[in-house]
């Protein structure tokens, strides 16, 4: 095993978190509020897009590569659609609230819709019971055979990882710095009152922040399913976690930061899996690396690598 | 009170009328049939001769035709004179439309809950009768008219003066009633039974509190504190004694007291200190190996088992060295990301718990099979494993637990309630409404805050050390984080900083799944679904305390002044200083 | 009587020569911008030193400075004769109170809790005998209780204790803040613009307290931007500007200083101005 193996599986693993972190940032740069649940967002994304792929294509046992392409469509619709409930319906009559109070909402709905998820995915006709892990359908071209690469063995969905993070990473740049809507949100994120005096609706930005996340978690999810081959309702636990990890490591607020976050994060944990030795070394250990790293962060760097933006979680 | 100068204009005399026609419809609707088949709910199959659950449905509606009367009434026996003129200044001091929803909202649930229970049972909707129907057109009657009619103003009832034995009576018998009704609830074997009985026992709450009896009740509580909280203790004492020696409903009891003292001991970080625990149930986990590891089990690891007192207190003693680890970066962060820290705690607990198996890691818990075969426990000849006669009632293995967890609840209780009332608790209520200012007078926040994570770790491992041998195995994961939410949503649903709500919130959690089979697996839907609604309407919780409701309702005025006109418990008592 | 309740061991209004106070060489700075550069202070015993200067000149930093809720970038803070470390709670130890500029009570803690918790740093009943009721706990909290109520009639508050502080009139919140931070026992009090927002009669009032509290004996350092009322009562005024100590003398010299005038309204050309 060459160095390059574990460092692609973490810029892989990275993406992935990035993708997710992104959301986070989004989100708490506009309402400060750090969105616990966006981790089920994921979880959900990949549900949606496995159902998609069960209603168009499971028949005929499909697996073309422009399926993928409708999965994630359809995992994006079931993600943003239940973001964008959530913000309506739990987070925005409590905007001015005691922090405690969101923070418990947000557990209570991650508990929902896991729970949600796992009892009710397999009560749809035609649908697997999601009570255990579920299989994704491996969609040819992105989950074929290892490609041999410079002495390196690389998966094909690291390729789509790094390829769907690279591509919204660019939509984002865009989306933000470019467009009407862009604009409006950073006035909301710099002044939310003044950005309403000028005639920007707070409401729509909030939600838009929240569907925009809620479209990279799915995809995201997407992602998860082709490198795991399986999906489960218990996944936007631990990757919510690892992936506010990676946003508060880039520094939260910032979306070129959720990114750098993300990879280091995945290349941190990939190369501790390899390298650290002994007892304490291996995956047994790994996600307790990664909450030490959480700890550590949070404690000493609240404001991230990147240092952009001072956060004061008083 | 401008709100009633507008209802002054307007008595409303149709809608309580019409509420009491809906009320006298609900009682009437006892008397006839609600299910065809006898094996519906308690047997309710029979004409002109109620079952229990149908003449709590009397009761509820004779309380609710009391309500809308008397608040008909008050206007004419106010006008008069003499004894009646008396009789309608007390009748002032209560809220009766308050008193008069609560009960109307019980009635429709109880209606649609003996209804569904009915067609789930006997299979479909055929199998009920008219009186089922009735009832429900009666409580939607008075439903509609009690939502119509204007509040009023808070009652304050607790100003009418009154004797001590009649207090102390009230409180005993309340205290009584509560034993029976408890051990009649729990003897339900019935599913649907149970449910109804519990929305008939809050229904009767709804109405005390909302009519002012509650607060007339917890005046009397405070006055006599002493007999208030002895009683309540010989009640729970007695409660083994009523279960006629069956176990079953023991486990569940001593389960309730285990989690219920698990939740108070959060509710110290959480409802006094105003830190978010995400972890909390590592503590818990902590003195449960501790006391797994140190016991006789064939399995433990480290061969050395001092008596039980000593485990507690070393498990107490882990539990609270982590509780000091966890809440160390409280010096640095507070907030959301301390939440995240805890829970970042709370995994790695989790994870290296099953990692101590001897291949990841020293062998010390056998990883994810955990410490089996814990044996009973076995205080000076003891044997918590027998059963024993007392009084002619058997007393079997967990009302033996059920004692000792007993007494643990009540340490617990007392140090909650004492650091809450001491300079501690003080410091923790300045640091939840505004920590700077509390640091820039003195308070020594950091300490403080460390204090809240170590005292409430201590007391969870003292709980964990029983939970051990209760249980008998310790497996990792029984301790993972759905469980510390489920811990926080006890707090969130019964109370944040209240004993009595969090008794309330633990008991309700873990007793309704117990009896509602069905409802177990989606026990956990259903409390996440129930933490964003509490969230939304009532952060403080049923049973709240008065100043945690304030800082949740930051422009309550209405609140504020009804806090400050009876400055209730949670507060220093305040009097006069002779000039 | 007053004098009893606040310091028993000075005797009236006297201002002795021991250094009680002295900043030395403060300087604040946050990234490129110098809130405070280099201010030099002493307050004496039974002093009492007005800070003026106009908005934004760096006063309320300078007081964050001086109560170790900022760490300066440079200089040190002397009280009683010992460096006084960056920690607020250090600093209340040693004997400086302060109050807020933006009233920072405890909002639902009834007065007199707030004040009981201004005690907190001169009681020291633990965990363990607050639990089991022990002497310690029993007498110290008669004690904090007493001397709580004693302070909330000392600032006219008397009777209102029971009052949540969240719904108490604009003054009486001000008062209140200087009842809490006078239960800490302080040897000086720092008020932070005591009558800002007030009324005409609201400001008289807390003059009247403000003098009361003088006459017991306190060192006090108080910004204000009214001035007559600084000049009533301050021995000394200090006028900061632009971060920097522009002047520093008695009233009378600061009164006249025509830089003073200067820094308040901009240019001598506008002195027409009849607010100045």
């Amino acid at each position: 095993m060459t160095f390059l193996d574990p460092l692609i599986n973490g810029l892989s693993l990275g993406s992935l978190y990035a993708l997710i972190a992104v959301g986070y940032t989004v989100v708490y740069g506009i309402v400060q509020l750090i969105n616990f649940a966006h981790g089920e967002i994921f979880m959900v994304g990949a549900f949606g897009a496995l159902s998609t792929w069960i209603v168009l294509g499971q028949a005929s046992a499909n697996l073309s590569w422009w399926m993928l392409p409708l999965m994630l469509v359809g995992g994006m619709v079931v993600g943003v659609t239940v973001a964008v409930l959530m913000e309506r319906f739990a987070y925005r009559p409590l905007r001015h609230a005691p922090r405690l109070a969101p923070l418990i909402t947000a557990i209570g709905i991650s508990v929902f819709l896991q729970e949600f998820v796992r009892l009710f995915y397999g009560a749809i006709p035609g649908f697997p019971d999601a009570k255990a892990a579920v299989v994704f359908p491996q969609i040819e071209f992105f989950t074929g055979p290892a490609i041999e690469f410079g002495g390196a063995v690389i998966q094909r969905a690291t390729f789509f990882t790094l390829g769907a993070l690279a591509v919204s990473w660019a939509f984002l740049w865009f989306f933000v710095n470019k467009t009407k809507i862009g604009r409006a949100m950073l006035a909301t994120s710099q002044d939310p009152d003044t950005a309403r005096l000028m005639g920007i609706d707070v409401n729509r930005i909030i939600t838009i922040a929240f569907a925009v996340g809620a479209a990279l978690a799915a995809i995201a999810g997407t992602a998860h399913g082709l490198r795991y081959g399986n999906i489960d309702f218990k996944m936007g636990f631990l990757a919510g976690l690892k992936a506010f990890t990676a946003a508060v490591l880039g520094g939260i607020g910032n979306i070129n930061g959720a990114v750098v976050g993300g990879l280091v994060l995945g290349v941190v944990e990939s190369l501790a899996t390899v390298y650290v030795p002994g007892q304490f070394g291996g995956a047994a250990w790994k996600d307790v690396w990664a909450f030490v790293l959480l700890i550590i962060v949070l404690v000493f760097r609240p404001q991230g690598i990147m240092g952009a933006k001072v956060v004061d979680r008083a | 009170m401008t709100a009633s100068a507008t209802t002054r204009q307007r008595a409303y005399n149709v809608e309580r009328i019409v509420g009491l026609v809906g009320g006298l419809i609900f009682a009437v609707s006892a008397f006839f049939p609600w299910a065809y088949g006898h094996e519906a709910l308690d047997d309710m199959a029979y004409f002109g001769s109620p079952s229990p659950l149908q003449w709590f449905a009397v009761v509820m509606a004779l309380a609710l035709i009391n309500c809308l009367a008397a608040s008909l009434l008050e206007p004419t026996l106010n006008n008069s004179t003499g004894f009646l003129k008396l009789l309608g200044r007390i009748s002032k001091r209560f809220g009766w439309i308050r008193g008069a929803r609560a009960l109307a909202i019980g009635m429709l649930a109880y209606a649609v809950l003996a209804i569904l229970a009915v067609a789930l049972e006997l299979n479909g909707l055929v199998n009920l009768e008219m009186g089922a129907w009735v009832a429900l057109v009666g409580a939607g009657i008075a439903f509609g008219s009690s939502m119509m009619l204007p509040t009023g103003r808070a009652p304050f009832l607790e100003r009418i003066p009154s004797y001590p034995v009649l207090e102390i009576a009230t409180i005993a018998l309340l205290l009584m009633g509560m034993l029976f009704a408890s051990a009649y609830a729990l003897s339900q074997e019935d599913g649907g039974t149970f449910l109804m009985v519990l929305v008939f026992i809050g229904a009767l709450a709804g109405f005390a509190i909302g009519s002012g009896f509650g607060s007339w009740v917890a005046t009397a509580g405070r006055r006599h504190r002493t007999v208030l909280v002895s009683s309540a203790f010989l009640v729970a004492f007695l409660f083994p004694f009523t279960q006629n020696g069956s176990d079953a409903n023991m486990s569940i009891a001593t389960q309730v007291l285990i989690f219920a003292a698990t939740a108070v001991g959060l509710n110290i970080v959480v409802g006094l200190a105003g830190l978010l625990d995400l972890g909390y149930i590592a503590f818990l986990g902590a003195g449960a190996f501790t006391a797994a590891v140190l016991s006789e089990s064939a399995f433990a690891t480290i061969n050395w088992h001092p008596p039980f007192i000593v485990v507690m207190l070393l498990s107490g003693c882990i539990s609270a060295t982590l509780g000091l680890i966890i809440g160390s970066p409280t010096l640095r962060v507070s907030g959301d990301y301390l939440a995240i820290v805890t829970l970042a705690f709370g995994e790695i607990f989790r994870i290296t718990m099953n990692n101590l198996d001897g291949s990841s890691g020293p062998n010390l818990v056998h990883g994810s099979s955990g410490i089996p075969a814990i044996p009973n426990l076995n205080f000076f000849g003891f044997d918590f494993g027998q059963s024993h006669v007392v009084a002619g009632i058997e007393l079997g293995r967990f009302a033996n637990y059920f004692f000792l967890m007993l007494v643990i609840m009540s340490i617990i209780i007392l140090v909650f309630t004492r650091l809450n009332h001491s300079r501690i608790g003080r410091g923790w209520v300045a640091i939840r409404e505004d920590e700077r200012a509390a640091e820039a007078m003195g308070v020594n926040v950091f300490g403080l805050k460390l204090l809240a994570f170590a005292g409430g770790a201590f007391l969870a491992g003292f709980a964990g050390a029983v939970k051990a041998h209760v249980d008998v195995s310790v497996v990792p994961d029984q301790y993972v984080f759905l469980e510390s939410a489920f811990l926080l949503a006890a707090i969130v649903l019964g109370g944040m900083g209240t004993v009595m709500g969090v008794l309330l919130g633990a008991t309700l959690l873990k007793l309704v799944p117990e009896k509602l089979r069905f409802m177990s697996d989606y026990r956990m839907l259903i409390f996440g679904l129930l933490m964003v609604v509490m969230m939304r309407f009532r952060p403080e919780g049923i049973i709240p305390n008065q100043r945690r409701a304030l800082e949740f309702h930051v422009d309550d005025e209405e609140l504020v002044e009804d806090v400050e006109e009876r400055l209730p418990y949670e507060f220093v008592e305040f009097e006069e200083v002779p000039a | 009587m007053s004098t009893a309740v606040l310091h028993p061991e000075t005797d009236g209004h006297a201002v002795g020569r021991e250094v009680m106070l002295r900043a030395d060489k403060v300087t604040m700075k946050f990234g490129g911008l110098t809130a405070v550069d280099s201010v030099d202070m002493t307050v004496h015993n039974g002093e009492i030193v007005g800070l003026i200067g106009p908005n934004g000149a760096g006063k309320t930093t300078f007081f964050n400075c001086l109560t170790g809720m900022y760490l300066p970038t440079s200089g040190q803070v002397t009280f009683n004769g010992s460096v006084l470390p960056p920690k607020p709670r250090e600093v209340v130890k040693a004997g400086m109170a302060r109050t807020f500029q933006n009233i920072r009570l405890f909002p639902n803690m009834t007065a007199l809790e707030n004040v009981m918790v201004g005690r907190y740093c001169r009681t020291s009943s633990g965990a363990f005998t607050s639990i089991i009721h022990g002497p310690k706990y029993r007498a110290e909290e008669i004690a904090t209780r007493e001397r709580a109520a004693e302070l909330l009639d000392f600032v006219g508050l008397g009777g209102e204790g029971g009052h949540l502080a969240r719904n108490m009139p604009y003054g009486n919140q001000r008062r209140l803040e200087i009842a809490r931070a006078l239960a800490t026992d302080p040897k000086l009090l720092l008020l932070d613009e005591p009558t800002a927002g007030m009324n005409p009669q609201e400001t008289k009032d807390a003059e009247e307290l403000i003098f009361r509290i003088r006459d017991t004996g306190l060192a006090i350092v108080v910004i204000e931007h009214d001035m007559k009322f600084i000049f009533n009562l301050c021995d000394r005024v200090l006028c900061l500007v632009r971060g920097k100590v522009l002047i520093e003398g008695t009233a009378g010299e600061v009164q006249s200083d025509p830089r003073v005038i200067e820094a308040y309204i901009g240019s001598p050309k506008t002195k027409e101005n009849p607010d100045a």
